[in-house]
C-alpha cells in the first residue's frame, strides 16, 4: 500500500461535499411540527455522515492509502476519455435545436472515435442509422415525443 | 388458499394476450441487452425503462419481469461465452462456466444454466406465492419505527458489511441518500438541495443515476484503460443438449442451490453475490469429480447459476412485500412502479391486487418464455457478443441518454447523467461500489419519511424506536452485524 494522490484527493473532495451540504442545511428551516424535528435534519444527518466518512477515507489516505484497494488497471488513456466527454457534451447541447437524430449521430460518432482510430465515415453512418431508428420507432410507434429539431421537416410529426 | 385463488386470477391477467406478448417482448429484449458485455441486469433494466412510458401499468410491470429474468439469462451466456461477469452474481458462474466453453463443452453449460434457472426460478416462485402472502400479514403489524429501523437494517448490510471496505461502501450510501434529499420534502414542501433549478425539484430519477453511473461510468472507463483489451468468445461447438451424466450431476445441484439462493434474497444481504459463492462453494465440497473443478466441472455452473436465478425472485419478496429494494436491480424496479404513483408494499396487495398477482403470475410465466426462447436462439446471442466495442458503447450512450432526456425533454437532465458518469468512472476506478449509492437514493426519502411519522405520532418522543418491539429488534440485529465481525477480526489471533 502507498500513499496515492488521487485517494487524497477524492478523500478531501468528500471532505469538501460533507462541508457544502452542511452550508446549504444551515439554509433550510427546522420547525417540525409534531415531529419536532423540521425538514433540515435529516440532511444535517446526512452532513455529518459525509463529513465523518471523509474524514475517515482521509486518514486512511494519508496513512498508507485506503485499505483493500480494488484492481489496479492499466495506464489511463486520455484521448478516449476527452472523445466520449465530448460526445456527450456534445449532443447536450445540440439535442435542443438539432433534435434528437443529429445529436444522437454526434454522440454515436464520438463515442465510437474514442474507442477506434478516425473511421469517422463508418461512425457516422451506423449512428444515423442507429438515432433514426430509434426516434421512428419512439415517435411513430410508442407516441413518446422527441424533438425533431433541424430535421423537422424531413421527420414530420408523431403517428404513422 | 385465498393466496391460491388470487394466484388464479393473476393467470387470468398474464395470460391476457396483450400481457402475454409484453412478457415475451421484456424477456426477448432483456436477454438482447442483458447479453451485451459490460451491461448487468441493474443497466439493462434502468435503459429499458423508457419503452414502457406509455402502458397501463401491469403491463409495464410484467414485461419488467421479463426484462429482469432475460437480463440475468443474457448476463449469464455473456459470462460463460466471455468470461466477463457483468455483475456480481455472475462471477462464480465464470469459474467453471468459461472453463467448460474454451473445452468445447459451451453447449451444456449454456443448457444447465438455462434449465437450471428455470428449475430455480419456478421453485422460487412458488415459494414467493407461499410466503408474500405471509409476509404482507406480519407487515401489516409494521408501524413507521418498525419500517424505519427496518431500512436501517437494509442500509446497513447492503452498505456496510458486503463489498471490501465498510468506508467506501457507507460513502457510496452516503452520496444515495444526499441525492435522495434533492428536490421537494413530501412532509413541509420545503424545496431542499434543487439550487432554484426547476428539474430538481422532482428530485433526482433514479434512471439517471444508475444509467449515468453504469453506463457512462462504465463507458468512460473502458474507453479510457480497456479499448485495446478485446476478448475471446468461446465458440458454441458440438452438441447443445446435455448427456445423461450432465443431467444427474446438474439437478441435486439446482435444487441445493435454490434452497440456498431463494433466503439469501428475501433478506437484505445485496442480492446474489453472497450465495452463488456459496453454492458454488458446496458443489465444490459435494462433487464426485473434484479433480474437474477449474477444467469445467458442470455443477459449478448449475449451482451459481440456479442460485442466481432463486435470488434474483426471492429479492421480489421484500420488494413487493415491503417496499424495501435489497439490489440495485430493485431499487431501479422500485423506481419503475414509484413512476405509475404505486408503492409496494402490503397495501398494494389489497389495493391492486390483479396487479400484483398478475405480476406474480406473469414470473411463471417469464420462467417458461425464458427457457424456450433462449436455448434455441443462442445462435442470435453470440452474434450480439460479436459486436465490436466502439459500436457497442457508443449505441449503449445513444440510448441512455435517451431515457434520462425524455424525463423532461431537458438537457438539465443530460448534464447530470455525465456528472453522474463522471462519478461512476471515478468509483469504479477505485473501488467504491454502486450498488448503495442506487438503493440510498430511492430507500432514503422512503426511510426519512417513515422517521418523520414515526416521531409525528410519538409527538418528538425519539424512545419511539426502542420500546416498539419490531424496531428494537431489527436495530440490535443491525448492531450485532456490524459489531460481531469487528469483534472477531479485533480478537482472532494474529498468527493468520
Amino acid at each position: 500500500m502507498q500513499r496515492s494522490g488521487a485517494e487524497i484527493a477524492l478523500s478531501l473532495g468528500v471532505v469538501a461535499l460533507g462541508i457544502g451540504v452542511a452550508a446549504v442545511t444551515a439554509t433550510l428551516p427546522s420547525e417540525g411540527g409534531y415531529a419536532g424535528i423540521g425538514p433540515n435534519f435529516i440532511p444535517a444527518v446526512v452532513a455529518a455522515g459525509i463529513l465523518l466518512l471523509g474524514g475517515w477515507l482521509s486518514f486512511q489516505a494519508f496513512t498508507g492509502g485506503w485499505r483493500k484497494p480494488g484492481e489496479q488497471p492499466e495506464a489511463f488513456q486520455a484521448r478516449p476519455f476527452l472523445w466520449v466527454s465530448a460526445g456527450l457534451l456534445a449532443h447536450m447541447l445540440l439535442i435542443g435545436v438539432g433534435g434528437f437524430v443529429l445529436a444522437g449521430t454526434a454522440l454515436f460518432a464520438c463515442v465510437a472515435r474514442g474507442f477506434n482510430r478516425g473511421r469517422w465515415l463508418r461512425n457516422v453512418a451506423i449512428g444515423l442509422v442507429l438515432s433514426l431508428a430509434i426516434y421512428l420507432f419512439f415517435v411513430k410507434l410508442l407516441n413518446v415525443n422527441l424533438p425533431a429539431g433541424w430535421l423537422a421537416p424531413v421527420l414530420g410529426g408523431a403517428g404513422i | 388458499m385465498e393466496a391460491l385463488n388470487a394466484l388464479m386470477a393473476g393467470f387470468g391477467v398474464a395470460l391476457q394476450p396483450m400481457n402475454l406478448m409484453w412478457g415475451f417482448v421484456g424477456v426477448t429484449l432483456g436477454t438482447f441487452v442483458g447479453v451485451l458485455p459490460g451491461v448487468g441486469p441493474a443497466l439493462t433494466v434502468a435503459m429499458l425503462l423508457p419503452l414502457t412510458v406509455k402502458l397501463d401499468p401491469t403491463g409495464a410491470l410484467i414485461m419488467f419481469a421479463g426484462i429482469y429474468y432475460g437480463a440475468m439469462f443474457g448476463g449469464s451466456t455473456t459470462t460463460i461465452l466471455l468470461n466477463t461477469p457483468g455483475e456480481s452474481g455472475s462471477i462464480a458462474t465464470a469459474f467453471e462456466g468459461n472453463r467448460m466453453a474454451r473445452a468445447g463443452r459451451a453447449g451444456p453449460a449454456l443448457a444447465t444454466s438455462a434449465i437450471g434457472s428455470f428449475v430455480a426460478g419456478t421453485i422460487a416462485t412458488i415459494l414467493l406465492t407461499l410466503l408474500a402472502p405471509l409476509v404482507v400479514d406480519l407487515a401489516l403489524k409494521f408501524g413507521p419505527a418498525d419500517y424505519f429501523a427496518l431500512m436501517v437494517f437494509a442500509f446497513i448490510t447492503v452498505a456496510a458489511v458486503l463489498g471490501n471496505s465498510t468506508v467506501r461502501g457507507l460513502t457510496s450510501l452516503f452520496l444515495g441518500l444526499l441525492l435522495g434529499l434533492v428536490g421537494i420534502d413530501s412532509q413541509t414542501g420545503q424545496a431542499r438541495f434543487s439550487f432554484g433549478v426547476p428539474e430538481l425539484l422532482d428530485g433526482v430519477d433514479v434512471v439517471v443515476l444508475a444509467v449515468g453511473l453504469f453506463a457512462v461510468g462504465e463507458a468512460l472507463y473502458v474507453a479510457s484503460y480497456e479499448s485495446r483489451i478485446k476478448g475471446t468468445i468461446e465458440k458454441v461447438r458440438g452438441s447443445m443438449l446435455m448427456s445423461a451424466a450432465d443431467w444427474r450431476r446438474s439437478w441435486p445441484a439446482w435444487l441445493r442451490a435454490t434452497g440456498i439462493g431463494f433466503p439469501f434474497g428475501t433478506i437484505p444481504a445485496g442480492g446474489s453475490e453472497i450465495p452463488t459463492f456459496l453454492s458454488y462453494a458446496l458443489e465444490r465440497k459435494l462433487t464426485k469429480h473434484p479433480e474437474e473443478f477449474g477444467h469445467g466441472a458442470i455443477e459449478g455452473v448449475a449451482g451459481p447459476e440456479a442460485a442466481n436465478n432463486a435470488a434474483a425472485t426471492g429479492v421480489l419478496v421484500p420488494l413487493l412485500t415491503l417496499g424495501i429494494p435489497t439490489s440495485a436491480t430493485a431499487a431501479i424496479l422500485l423506481g419503475a412502479f414509484q413512476n405509475y404513483g404505486l408503492q409496494p408494499g402490503p397495501l398494494l396487495f389489497d389495493a391492486q391486487k390483479d396487479l400484483v398477482w398478475g405480476l406474480i403470475a406473469s414470473l411463471y410465466v417469464g420462467n417458461i418464455i425464458l427457457l424456450v426462447l433462449n436455448l434455441p436462439l443462442i445462435g442470435i446471442w453470440v452474434k450480439v457478443l460479436e459486436i465490436p466495442k466502439d459500436i457497442l458503447y457508443a449505441g449503449i450512450l445513444v440510448f441512455a441518454t435517451l431515457g434520462a432526456y425524455s424525463l423532461h425533454q431537458s438537457w438539465v437532465d443530460l448534464a447530470m447523467l455525465y456528472v453522474f458518469g463522471l462519478l461512476g468512472f471515478a468509483m469504479r476506478r477505485w473501488d467504491i461500489p454502486v450498488g448503495p449509492a442506487v438503493i440510498g437514493l430511492i430507500l432514503g426519502p422512503l426511510a426519512e419519511t417513515q422517521f418523520r411519522r414515526a416521531l409525528s405520532i410519538s409527538q418528538g418522543d425519539a424512545s419511539v424506536f426502542v420500546t416498539h418491539p419490531i424496531s428494537a429488534s431489527l436495530l440490535a440485529l443491525t448492531a450485532l452485524i456490524v459489531i460481531v465481525p469487528w469483534l472477531v477480526r479485533r480478537f482472532r489471533p494474529m498468527s493468520s
